[in-house]
């Protein structure tokens, strides 16, 4: 055998255990799930529950409620994130000493207790309510049990990590390049749209990726603090699931939801590519 | 001449102490200047002073008669080439030089030919599509200057632009900026810390230490008559012996040399090894002992210990040195000294 074949085998046999465990955890399921949700009520095979899922009211509207929250959620957690790096990234002094100590303290509280404190915090007779009451202002905006919870919600388990992403990604683009954008006449605008965003638009793609994820698949706080109807698809399925016993419904929805992953997460791989290919 | 920039008691402080203090100076239109000193010298912070990426203490800069120095940088008549290349990695050549044109509104056919010409002028002709990553860091540090120059500023600012470069690429690059400066008559202020660099490039050169300028001069001048102890140490090889100044004259054991600043007290001595002269004859001069020998390509450089005065090197042809031999006993004289005050 020659010494190449040699370390062709052990190449695959160092690969093998994780392709393996990728394989039980994650392709596996994916495929019976997928199986599952192409069986109908007779045990044959066909689109029924897909055709359910886009056919049936409540079905669709919690489709385009959790799209909802989701895209408005991913939308706020990343200007917000951004603004908050940017902002640490090319100041100093104190309000930035302040800003650092403290973003990361929601990574680190449990998601169960923090929702608990939003429900406290901003239910109809939470603090917020009765604080505005002392000044006078006795209505107060319906946020707990309404998408805007689970917005509240998402940006407080979402903004620390992408932050502490995008703070690094611009913490890579030196201030060299921005000096001698300066130096030819670039204004702060446009240091901004054309340096500052495209040398860290990919790690907002990867934080954009990364927040869709946690929050097309979340459930502790939507079903916490989300509308009994319509839902968003992690508690949906877990309705369907366990309390109407549809287990292949809820395979579709599962395989649907997978399915919305991929989407962002082609545009995540196609851009990496790209960029490969630069380099190449 | 016209006055294309003027330094007028420039002053920056720095938590640590360091800094500039009282900088002043004049340069002529099309003329490149060279900022040269050790690192920490505050050669650098004159620079970025003069581009407005630093805000003096006090003092005031002023190009072409008008002073800069309530302006931003986007707003100066300055363009700077500096020390990392500082491409934009995300943009085409094509880009990268074009970028300062769009800015200045300039129409896309003259975008077009200015870029042509200038691609033309640092042979990178064809390379308008490439990123900088796919350029050699030759190639990108022309890149660099190609972008300055199609600004055409005042005054171009190069921050030791060459330092990342290689030996021989370095030596290139010195000669193409010096035919780009005389196509183009760009005034230049040129930062490094490479003696030979400076030597090589400048008009004139400013000696700084410690924040503060030793000498302003022509490279010949520096070199051959340097003010001061720093500059004559900075500048070229040089070797020092210490004397004592007795009737006017500097002493060194038995033998006189020149006291050409009217010195008193303990001075000390410099002299060029070019300028050390070795015999063996009945002549005066001060005794030594061959120490070592060392060809270096067309010239050797011969170790000599004083006894008692320090060990100087010569530079001889490398034919003179042919009868020479380690251990052997010398007598060395001068062809020509400088005198300074031993601090």
């Amino acid at each position: 055998m020659s010494k190449q074949t040699k370390m062709g085998i052990l190449g695959l046999l160092l690969v093998l255990p994780s392709f393996l465990v990728l394989f039980v955890i994650v392709v596996l399921p994916i495929a019976l799930s997928f199986k599952e949700s192409l069986t109908n009520a007779s045990g044959g095979y066909d689109l029924s529950n897909y055709i359910y899922l886009f056919t049936n009211k409540l079905m669709r509207s919690n489709i385009i409620f959790t799209l909802e929250v989701t895209i408005i959620s991913v939308l706020l957690i990343l200007a917000i994130s951004y603004a908050l790096a940017v902002y640490m990234r090319f100041n100093n002094g104190a309000v930035v000493q302040w800003i650092r100590r403290l973003y990361m303290i929601p990574m680190f509280i449990p998601g169960v207790i923090a929702t608990y404190g939003l429900i406290q915090l901003l239910g109809n007779h939470g603090w917020a309510a009765r604080i505005l009451y002392q000044f006078g202002i006795e209505s107060f905006p319906r946020i707990i049990f309404d998408m805007k919870g689970i917005i509240i919600a998402n940006l407080w388990f979402n903004i620390p990590f992408t932050t502490m992403l995008l703070g690094s990604a611009l913490s890579a683009v030196p201030n060299s390049v921005i000096e001698s954008a300066k130096d030819v006449g670039a204004g702060t605008i446009q240091i901004f749209f054309k340096f500052i965003l495209p040398l860290t638009y990919k790690t907002l793609l990867v934080g954009a990726t990364f927040a869709f994820m946690g929050v097309i698949g979340s459930f502790t706080a939507p079903f916490l603090l989300g509308p009994n109807a319509p839902q968003m698809l992690g508690v949906s399925m877990e309705q369907v699931f366990g309390v109407f016993q549809q287990k292949q419904l809820a395979a579709a929805l599962a395989f649907f939801t997978f399915l919305l992953c991929s989407i962002m997460g082609f545009f995540y791989i196609r851009e990496m590519i790209k960029d490969e290919g630069v380099k190449a | 001449m016209d006055i294309q920039l003027s330094i007028q008691k420039l002053t920056k402080r720095y938590k640590t102490g360091d800094g500039v203090s009282d900088i002043s100076l004049d340069v002529q239109k099309g003329e490149l200047i060279t900022l040269l000193g050790p690192s920490g010298c505050g050669k650098t912070t004159v620079l970025r002073s003069i581009g407005g990426f630093l805000e003096p203490d006090s003092g005031d800069i002023l190009i072409e008669n008008k002073s800069v120095l309530k302006a931003p940088p986007e707003k100066r008549p300055t363009a700077m080439v500096f020390q990392s290349y500082n491409l934009w990695p995300h943009m085409t050549v094509f880009d990268n030089l074009a970028f300062g044109l769009k800015i200045r509104k300039m129409k896309k056919s003259e975008i077009d030919q200015a870029i042509s010409e200038v691609l033309k002028l640092i042979r990178l002709s064809g390379s308008e599509q490439k990123f900088p990553g796919q350029l050699s860091g030759g190639q990108q540090q022309r890149v660099a200057v190609a972008r300055a120059l199609l600004l055409k500023p005042a005054v171009l600012l190069l921050d030791e632009p060459f330092s990342a470069l290689d030996a021989k690429l370095r030596h290139e690059m010195r000669e193409e900026l010096r035919e780009i400066q005389s196509n183009t008559g760009l005034t230049m202020v040129f930062v490094t810390h490479d003696q030979e660099e400076a030597l090589s490039i400048s008009d004139r050169i400013v000696v700084m230490n410690k924040g503060h300028i030793e000498q302003v001069a022509s490279p010949q001048e520096i070199y051959d008559e340097p003010k001061t102890l720093f500059a004559a140490q900075f500048i070229g090889k040089m070797n020092f012996l210490k004397g004592v100044v007795t009737n006017g004259r500097v002493m060194i054991a038995q033998l006189a040399f020149p006291n050409s600043k009217n010195l008193s007290g303990n001075v000390t001595l410099a002299i060029r090894p070019e300028d050390v002269q070795l015999f063996d004859g009945e002549e005066a001069g001060l005794p030594g002992t061959i120490k070592h020998i060392m060809v270096l390509g067309h010239y050797a450089e011969v170790s000599i210990d004083l006894q008692g005065h320090g060990i100087i090197r010569s530079f001889r042809p490398r034919d003179q040195v042919n009868d020479l031999r380690t251990g052997q006993h010398v007598k060395v004289n001068f062809a020509k000294t400088l005198v300074f005050p031993t601090v």
